[in-house]
């Protein structure tokens, strides 16, 4: 089965969703849901039989890289969050209902809840395109799709003024962003003629390349592309919007968005790193970029009281750790296992597993308690102590202990950043993840040390597949955490 | 005296209508201003892209790449403005302003 088929799946998935809500008569709009998340993980069994046709010389393998592992994998990553997503919005649904629906008479009680599980779909055929564009036409297109419907689904309580004006600063900014990578592709084009990616890298490495403009073309991309994956100075949009979107879209955003930043991240940087007369600035701009970053992002986390705000700015922080890996490209002719790719990728695929699962939990936490505030995970671990044991896992893996997922992910960037002699950058990393180690375990010391200030002490309900879900993603973080090889294996 | 139009002109002229976009969006208050500001910016990158199409010539003929990206631009772009009011209309709706030094329900 060709590589691309798995896109076409996925839209066709999304459809069938949207005719699903339009003509059959439903009593419990959920089950549309439970529709997208079979066909997902479908999706997800058959990345693991795809093939690419032995003939990539038509004009389409311009547009879409052939046989890439890494894009599979990125692919993965799209798929299996989709997934999560799915699931936090089944029992998010009672809050998108009361946000929405109008009260028309004779309307469907969930109206407007089909369109919130179809719309994700999109986004992950979306994101999967991205993982492998490597065309500026097809990355412009990929990264739009996703942007564009990413934009409806942050503004989707549309009766609730924090999920709007989180909606508008996400469409401005992003919109901003947008103008800024196209006006970078343009002057990409007219440095190199070309739009493939294989052809600019060529032209850019040639010793006649205008320096000048190249880097005016670079910066420009490279505005675009902090925007998208939220590092400093363009990540004063984060905390807003993942405070105002519903709790299953600021995981979508969270994991999804950032990982498909990161490929372009890479995809596009890989040309100027490998030109021998833009590699000294260009890493020197990375360079600053990852340190304030780091600063900025596990500074900030410090002093917050709402848990999505710490998430957003845990997720700058995060960030920060992936731009760092990417500003320490192996000095030429030392040959090295680790490449920053190989980093980057295992380190999103850890942060994967652990934002999702803090996300599962504190949705599920949100749906008992109405408030997002750190307060109401006091005393956690005697009400529910199971949810509280999840949460331990992901703060450590976030905090980066060892045996976690976590771990390996910081450890990895440490040592690429020392091999490359990166020491500030080095220093600055430790200081960010010393940070971290404050706040992320200031929540579990609350879940677990602190009574809790409400009276009620009933556990609180998780359903089946939920809890499944839950112990999945443990599993994998102790065994990423333990053998790394688990996810490198995959790259290989 | 001739003076023919060069490929400079050209990236001035787009260079000039991006910086008057960002400035647009930098300093006015209104967000449907701020939407044609965002739109202005669009146009310059397209600009830029016809004139390197139109000056890098092969066998006499302009290089069409360019082009292909700016249609796709286009068609996103009215894509973009399609959601981007929808947006705006349903702020207006529970807010009653477009302005955006009005919308700060959300702070540090």
């Amino acid at each position: 089965m060709p590589v691309y088929s798995l896109e076409i799946i996925v839209v066709a998935l999304g459809l069938v969703m949207l005719l699903v809500d339009a003509f059959v008569n439903l009593t419990d709009k959920r089950s549309i849901a439970w529709i997208g998340m079979l066909g997902l993980l479908v999706v997800f069994g058959l990345l693991f039989m795809v093939e690419t046709p032995e003939n990539t010389d038509s004009v389409f393998w311009k547009f879409y890289a052939p046989d890439d592992s890494y894009a599979l994998f990125f692919k993965g990553i799209a798929v299996l969050t989709t997934l999560v997503v799915l699931i936090m919005g089944a029992n998010f649904s009672k809050v998108v209902v009361e946000q929405t629906a109008a009260a028309a008479k004779g309307a469907h009680p969930q109206a407007g809840l089909g369109e919130f599980f179809a719309l994700p779909m999109f986004t992950c055929a979306g994101l999967m395109w991205m993982a492998s564009a490597n065309n500026l036409v097809s990355i412009f297109v990929a990264l739009e799709t996703v942007t564009i419907s990413f934009y409806v689904l942050v503004a989707y309580l549309r009766r609730n003024v924090g999920s709007l004006e989180a909606g508008v600063k996400y469409l401005i900014l992003g919109a901003l962003s947008t103008g800024f990578l196209v006006y970078g592709f343009a002057w990409l084009f007219g440095i190199t003629g070309s739009m493939e990616l294989p052809v600019i890298a060529e032209k850019l490495s040639s010793p006649d390349v205008n320096a000048t403009a190249s880097l005016f073309a670079f910066a420009l991309i490279l505005v675009a592309l902090a925007f998208k994956v939220g590092a400093a100075p363009f990540h004063l949009w984060i905390p807003d919007v993942y405070q105002g979107s519903p709790t299953p879209i600021t995981a979508f955003l969270s994991v999804a968005s950032k990982a498909a930043g990161f490929i372009i991240f890479l995809r596009l940087s890989a040309p100027f790193l490998a030109s021998g007369s833009l590699v000294g600035k260009v890493t020197f701009v990375l360079t600053i970029i990852a340190i304030l970053t780091l600063l900025i992002g596990n500074l900030a986390a410090m002093p917050q009281k709402n848990f999505k705000r710490l998430l957003a700015y845990s997720s700058i922080a995060h960030a920060g750790f992936l731009v760092m890996a990417l500003a320490s490209s192996p000095v030429k002719g030392t040959a090295n296992a680790l490449t920053p790719a190989t980093v980057i990728t295992f380190y999103l695929g850890a942060y994967l597993l652990m934002t999702l699962l803090a996300f599962l939990v504190m949705a599920v936490v949100r749906s008992s308690t109405t408030s997002e505030d750190l307060d109401s995970y006091k005393g956690l671990a005697k009400r529910s102590p199971f949810l509280a044991f999840a949460m331990l896992i992901s703060m450590a893996s976030l905090a980066g202990i060892p045996l976690t997922a976590g771990f390996f992910g910081k450890f990895f960037v440490f040592k690429l950043a020392a091999e490359a002699h990166q020491w500030l950058l080095l220093g600055a990393g430790i200081l960010g993840a010393a940070a971290g180690f404050y706040y992320y375990l200031k929540i579990a010391a609350s879940m677990f040390l602190s009574d809790s200030d409400s009276p009620e002490s009933e556990p609180i309900a998780i359903d089946g597949i939920t809890r499944f879900a839950m112990i999945i993603l443990i599993v994998a973080i102790f065994a990423a955490g333990i053998n790394p090889n688990l996810i490198i294996g995959l790259l290989t | 005296m001739e003076t023919a139009l060069t490929l400079n002109h050209f990236l001035f002229v787009s260079g000039v209508l991006f910086a008057i976009g960002l400035a647009g969006v930098l300093v006015r208050r209104n967000l449907i201003v701020i939407f044609m500001c965002l739109e202005l910016m669009l146009s310059a990158a397209n600009l830029t892209l016809v004139a390197f199409s139109r000056f890098n010539v092969q066998e006499g003929q302009p290089d069409y790449h360019g082009h292909v990206l700016l249609f796709f631009i286009i068609t996103v772009a009215a894509a973009e403005v399609a959601v981007g009011l929808a947006i705006i209309v349903a702020l207006f709706r529970t807010k009653g302003t477009t302005d955006v030094s009005k919308i700060d329900t959300m702070k540090f």
